[in-house]
């Protein structure tokens, strides 16, 4: 079992990636499906890489997303592929863009989301000290991921209170953004405060060299998907340069 | 183990309560101490002294001499100390500094440096003297009140500190999560290690504390021990406005309510929550008019999710209301509730208190708001920030708004956690008033004391389903005070 980043979900699956392998793949996956590159090698590189969260989501047990990824994949692909050479005009341009945008953006924002789900707090604290990041950069950002559910969960608090006020969040908008802004940042602030103090009080400090009793490392998986991401990268280079 | 030499602290802001003057305490290896006293009394702030957030985190002008282990304490920074001395606290939803248990186990071990062999090791012997192999790999945030508590006291623990040091553990736990932590701490105390908890509730440490240790105005005040406190009457022990040391005392303190006129009858209610079968069923259940029930059960049994069926906010929830003869679909009838939730920092939002209590109505009666908030003690601060009172304030307010919508029934969801006495005595009061007002009020509470001062009727809750509802007449007592085992 491991639990995720920010949404925190469980998962029973025991497939797992190393995170630099998880950053190596969300950094190809964004770069080349975003750079907007077409034709040539590249008709077989797209949907190679838009292939990878759906196999990673099905490696590790969340066959619902997987299958919704894909159909709203397909989709959007159909779309551009055969319904706008179909029309002309405004509804072309309509559909090219919405299509577009689930084409090129769907996959990093599944990859990513696949990785948040699936890393540990402490994971990606042994990951980035195997790669020398320093612990002022990595402490802050594993705070961050922390607060994600925090702020998930104060919010949802709010709402509901806001709900017994007869607040609705129609009548005003501006004045609704801060009734929900305000006690959200107070109570935030408030926890934050709190978590300082706790862990401060558990020795976190930046002069000791801590340990870490996470296991990673790479295995099997983690080689298949970096000769993938290498390959990628190649034909992505090769392609700029007009040689493919 | 400890030596606390005249001490006198002053916080640098000056709003800040809990100032000490001319502590003097010494506490050997192995004592259980309980500190208490009513809030702001400074408790907490010798806490921080030993444990070292004093000076190093909370600033303020401080004199005399704190020693551990013959070390001063100013002189050690916060990650040396942090290795003699653990800290539990009041929130347990602020604690953890991972997502998983496990890692946050390891957590004090792994800024310590020590080798991995080692902190697995200590991982296995915390995880099997508490108990909590159940809760090894799962997210904290899926966790309930007390399991987060226990996941904090384990993590402190397998740091190995030689001293615990607990401000107001209990506060939001619920009575069997109480017993827990009173397997804790005895867990701690027969391995020798030092324990100071700082307490509003005193019963459950009785059997433990070794001295209990009075505050009043920054200053310690009395000491016992804890034969000679429970030898104390418990108008004594109120007096020095502290909550019964054992819970047999508070068997005495109910006031018996008027008989009222006719109820709310629920029927049929029932929720889901997405991913289960069913969350809560109640067939039946009935509300006197003008009249407090309390909801008691363990933690999860649903008691929170009833109340939030009640006041429409599960919307998915099915039932009808029968009352004087006509029955209303439930999501109607919710209209008429008002739930006042635990965290009251969730449900202020104005600049003013005048502000707040008129908010999401449409009348504009300040004259009828002024009327509220004097009856609340609140007039004097009708043009203060609401953020800027204190606890109970906040909660006042949240309550004068409550009043001010003119819903009939009123839902509080643990009015009373981690309120001391005089506090609680307020709160009950103001219960009081609202059934004289022809409020009917239902209360989710963990506080066998406040029931007794407050409610008139039981709703036994278990697994979802109604378990029993009884009022509290002699017989109801009893069964009450078999729920809270304390008989």
């Amino acid at each position: 079992m491991s639990v995720g980043l920010i949404s925190g979900s469980e998962n029973t699956a025991h497939f797992t990636l190393d995170p630099r392998t998880k950053l190596a793949l969300v950094a190809t996956v964004c770069t080349i499906m975003i750079s907007g590159r077409v034709g040539g090698i590249m008709t077989v590189i797209h949907p190679i890489l838009a292939l990878v969260p759906f196999v990673l989501l099905l490696f590790s047990r969340r066959v619902k997303a997987a299958v919704c990824y894909m159909i709203a994949y397909a989709a959007a692909y159909s779309m551009i592929s055969f319904v706008m050479p179909a029309t002309s005009g405004i509804i072309s341009i309509l559909i090219g863009a919405t299509a577009g945008i689930i084409y090129r953006m769907m996959p990093s924002l599944i990859t990513g989301y696949f990785v948040v789900n699936t890393t540990k707090v402490s994971e990606f604290n042994a990951a980035m000290e195997h790669m020398h990041v320093s612990t002022k950069i990595t402490i802050p950002m594993s705070v961050m991921f922390r607060f994600f559910p925090t702020i998930k969960e104060e919010s949802s608090a709010i709402k509901d209170a806001m709900h017994m006020r007869g607040i609705s969040s129609l009548r005003n908008p501006m004045e609704m953004l801060e009734y929900r802004l305000v006690p959200l940042l107070m109570s935030v602030v408030k926890i934050g405060e709190e978590l300082s103090i706790s862990a401060l009080t558990r020795g976190l400090s930046g002069d000791i060299k801590r340990t870490n009793i996470c296991k990673i490392g790479f295995h099997f998986p983690d080689l298949v998907c970096f000769l993938l991401c290498i390959v990628c990268w190649i034909c992505f280079v090769l392609h700029m340069g007009g040689i493919v | 183990m400890i030596q606390i030499e005249n001490v006198t602290f002053t916080y640098n802001n000056s709003e800040e309560k809990g100032n000490l003057k001319n502590i003097n305490l010494s506490i050997n290896q192995g004592e259980v101490v309980l500190l208490c006293g009513e809030s702001g009394c400074g408790k907490t702030t010798l806490t921080r002294l030993i444990n070292g957030l004093i000076p190093w985190y909370y600033e303020g002008e401080l004199t005399g001499s704190v020693k551990v282990a013959d070390k001063e304490i100013r002189e050690q920074p916060l990650h040396t100390l942090s290795q003699q001395i653990g800290s539990v606290f009041q929130n347990p939803r602020s604690q953890f500094f991972n997502v998983d248990t496990t890692s946050e186990i390891a957590f004090s071990c792994e800024n310590q440096g020590l080798p991995e062999t080692e902190i697995q090791r200590r991982i296995r012997q915390t995880v099997s003297l508490f108990h909590i192999g159940n809760l090894m790999d799962r997210n904290i945030f899926h966790l309930s009140g007390g399991e987060k508590q226990k996941i904090a006291c384990a993590s402190v623990s397998a740091g190995e500190p030689e001293i615990y040091v607990l401000d107001e553990p209990s506060s939001n736990l619920d009575v069997t999560a109480i017993d827990d932590l009173r397997d804790i701490i005895s867990c701690w105390k027969a391995a020798g290690k030092t324990v100071i908890v700082a307490e509003h509730r005193l019963y459950y440490l009785m059997e433990l504390a070794d001295r209990i240790i009075h505050m009043r105005h920054g200053e310690i005040c009395h000491e016992w021990t804890s034969e000679a406190f429970l030898k104390m009457s418990q108008a004594e022990v109120e007096k020095f406005g502290l909550r019964p040391a054992s819970l047999k005392q508070i068997c005495g303190i109910h006031r018996f309510g008027a008989h009222s006129s006719g109820s709310y009858k629920v029927r049929h209610l029932a929720f889901a929550y997405k991913g289960e079968k069913q969350s809560l069923n109640i067939p039946n259940l009935s509300l006197p008019h003008s009249a407090a029930a309390a909801v008691i059960g363990k933690n999860g049994a649903g008691k929170s999710t009833l109340l939030r069926c009640l006041c429409g906010l599960e919307k998915k929830c099915s039932g009808e209301v029968e009352t004087d003869n006509k029955t209303y679909p439930l999501r109607k009838w919710a209209k008429k509730c008002y739930l006042v939730m635990q965290d009251v920092n969730h449900q202020l939002f104005t600049e003013s208190v005048l502000d707040e209590v008129v908010l999401g109505t449409d009348s504009t009666d300040m004259e009828k708001a002024e009327n509220i908030l004097n009856q609340l003690d609140l007039l004097p601060f009708k043009e203060r920030h609401p953020m800027s009172l204190s606890g109970g304030q906040k909660q006042r307010v949240a309550i004068a708004g409550a009043i001010f919508s003119g819903k009939d029934i009123l839902l509080f969801d643990e009015p009373t956690s981690g309120l001391d006495f005089r506090h609680m005595e307020q709160v009950a009061g103001l219960m009081q008033q609202l059934k004289r007002q022809g409020k009917t009020l239902l209360i989710v509470t963990h506080d066998p004391e406040f029931i007794l001062k407050t409610c008139d009727n039981i709703i036994h809750i278990d697994n979802g389903s109604l378990t029993e509802q009884y009022s509290l007449d002699r017989a109801g007592i009893a069964k009450l005070l078999d729920f809270f085992e304390l008989r």
